[in-house]
Order: C-alpha cells, then sequence, then structure tokens
C-alpha cells in the first residue's frame, strides 16, 4: 500500500470509524486510541486487506470491532460479548437529555448485539456487510439485531412516547 | 429497510449524536506536517548493516592513508637570492649519444 492509498482510506473511512468506536466503547478518548490503532495496524500489515474477501471499509470496521471488543474483555473480563437471554429493564429518564438516555441504553446492550445495532442503525450498513465485517453468520446477525431492538425498545419505552428533555417531577 | 425495523425506535436513537474524527487523530495517524529543513535538525536515516559496515571501513581506510602519507618538511630557513646569477646564455644545447 502507497502512501497515498493509506491517506485515501484514511480521509474516507476515519469519520464512520470513530463514530463506531465511540458508540461501542462510550468514551470518545477511546474511540481516537482504537481508530489510531487500526490505521497503525493497517500501515504495518497493508497486506492483510484482500479486496477479494471484501471492501476496505468491511476491514477496517472488522479490525476496530475486535479491538473494541478485545477492550471491552479488558475491562470487564467476567461479561459475557453475547448474552443472549439478557433482557434490559426501563432506564429512568429523570431530568435528563434524549440523547444522553439512548447513549445510556446503547451502551446498556450486550457488546455483540451493541456491534450489530451500531452498524445498522448509526451507520446504516447492509446486514451482509455486518455479518462480513463481525465474522458471523447473516442469521446471528439477524437475531442479534433483533434482540437489540427489543431490549432498547424495553429500556426506552417512556421515551417512545414522548419528546424533549424528562423532567425530574416535581 | 430490514424486517423488524422499527421507525419510532430509528428516530429517536439517531437523537444520540457523535462526532466525526477530531483533527488531534489526524496528526496522530498522519503526523503533522513539517518544513523541508526539518530534517536537517531531526531526520534520521536507515541504512543496511552492509552498507554501514563498508563506509565505516571506507573511513578507516582513508584515515590511516592520511595518517601514512609524509609529512610536509618543517619550515626551515628563507631561501637566500644573494649568490643568484642569471644563466649567461639562454641557448641551451642538447648533446646526443651514449653517456
Amino acid at each position: 500500500m502507497t502512501d497515498a492509498e493509506f491517506r485515501e482510506a484514511y480521509g474516507q473511512h476515519k469519520d464512520m470509524l470513530h463514530r463506531f468506536a465511540w458508540r461501542m466503547t462510550g468514551s470518545a478518548a477511546a474511540a481516537e486510541d482504537l481508530v489510531q490503532d487500526c490505521f497503525l495496524l493497517l500501515w504495518r500489515n497493508s497486506t492483510a486487506h484482500d479486496p477479494e474477501r471484501g471492501t476496505m471499509r468491511s476491514f477496517l470496521i472488522g479490525v476496530t470491532r475486535n479491538l473494541a471488543l478485545k477492550r471491552l474483555r479488558w475491562d470487564s473480563p467476567y461479561d459475557e460479548l453475547e448474552e443472549e437471554s439478557a433482557v434490559c429493564g426501563p432506564i429512568d429518564p429523570a431530568g435528563r437529555e434524549r440523547g444522553e438516555l439512548v447513549a445510556q441504553a446503547v451502551a446498556a446492550l450486550p457488546p455483540l448485539q451493541r456491534e450489530a445495532l451500531i452498524l445498522a442503525e448509526y451507520e446504516e450498513l447492509p446486514l451482509e456487510e455486518i455479518a462480513r465485517a463481525s465474522g458471523a453468520e447473516l442469521a446471528a446477525v439477524k437475531s442479534r439485531l433483533h434482540r437489540a431492538r427489543g431490549n432498547l425498545r424495553r429500556m426506552l419505552a417512556p421515551l417512545l412516547e414522548t419528546k424533549g428533555t424528562y423532567g425530574t417531577g416535581r | 429497510m430490514e424486517p423488524g425495523d422499527d421507525p419510532k425506535l430509528g428516530e429517536l436513537l439517531k437523537e444520540w449524536r457523535v462526532t466525526g474524527a477530531p483533527p488531534s487523530l489526524d496528526e496522530r495517524v498522519l503526523g503533522r506536517p513539517k518544513p523541508w529543513w526539518s530534517f536537517l535538525l531531526t531526520g534520521s536515516l536507515r541504512i543496511p548493516v552492509p552498507v554501514g559496515v563498508a563506509i565505516a571501513a571506507l573511513l578507516l581506510v582513508m584515515a590511516a592513508a592520511l595518517l601514512r602519507q609524509r609529512p610536509a618538511p618543517p619550515p626551515g630557513s628563507p631561501v637566500s637570492l644573494v649568490d643568484f646569477r642569471p644563466v649567461d646564455d639562454p641557448h641551451v644545447r642538447v648533446i646526443r649519444g651514449p653517456l
């Protein structure tokens, strides 16, 4: 990979990867570290991306998600990534902005559900590309996405009927 | 739209906005652009070991050759031209034959 090709790949995908990493980790600083590590890996091992097996975007998302999951495992070594049975309860919306509540709800999802939801809802990637990037079967991605939406509907139930900032009830 | 999509939920999710990559990331990944002359102050060169060894050997040989050169004669007394006489007959006769 030439310097120009590297710069082009960075320019095209940096924003999307940063948003994805931020939503996965819940931290802008962690997202910056992850995206830097992702491109460092690409620079050091540019042959790792095989165009026959997928686009550069899928490859970079795959690298970033692996780094993010590694970080999550390091931070919470006893938490399961999949947690098929995880059922999240409603969150308390008192006195907080809707965006903040949504962030809290997404962060409460098990990591693999969160990853599928972020890529599908926020980055609007096709399910096939999500499956390729996460190294999972299409059916597994659909199932994660279905469970993620179900969990979010339960967590955000109070917000789905209303608009604006929640009051403290006083 | 995929099966299971919920437009209302989708709209709500979009209320969590995050920004793209900050300029600090550009610097971290691509490096800060430097003026060309900064290489003279901070640059470094990577050379293969055989080339480095060859250059070092060449320098040693050149240093040794310089040290072995005959030293220049020490400056003596200045040349005196007191006894100098120009040649009377500038026509030189060439004698050919066995000496």
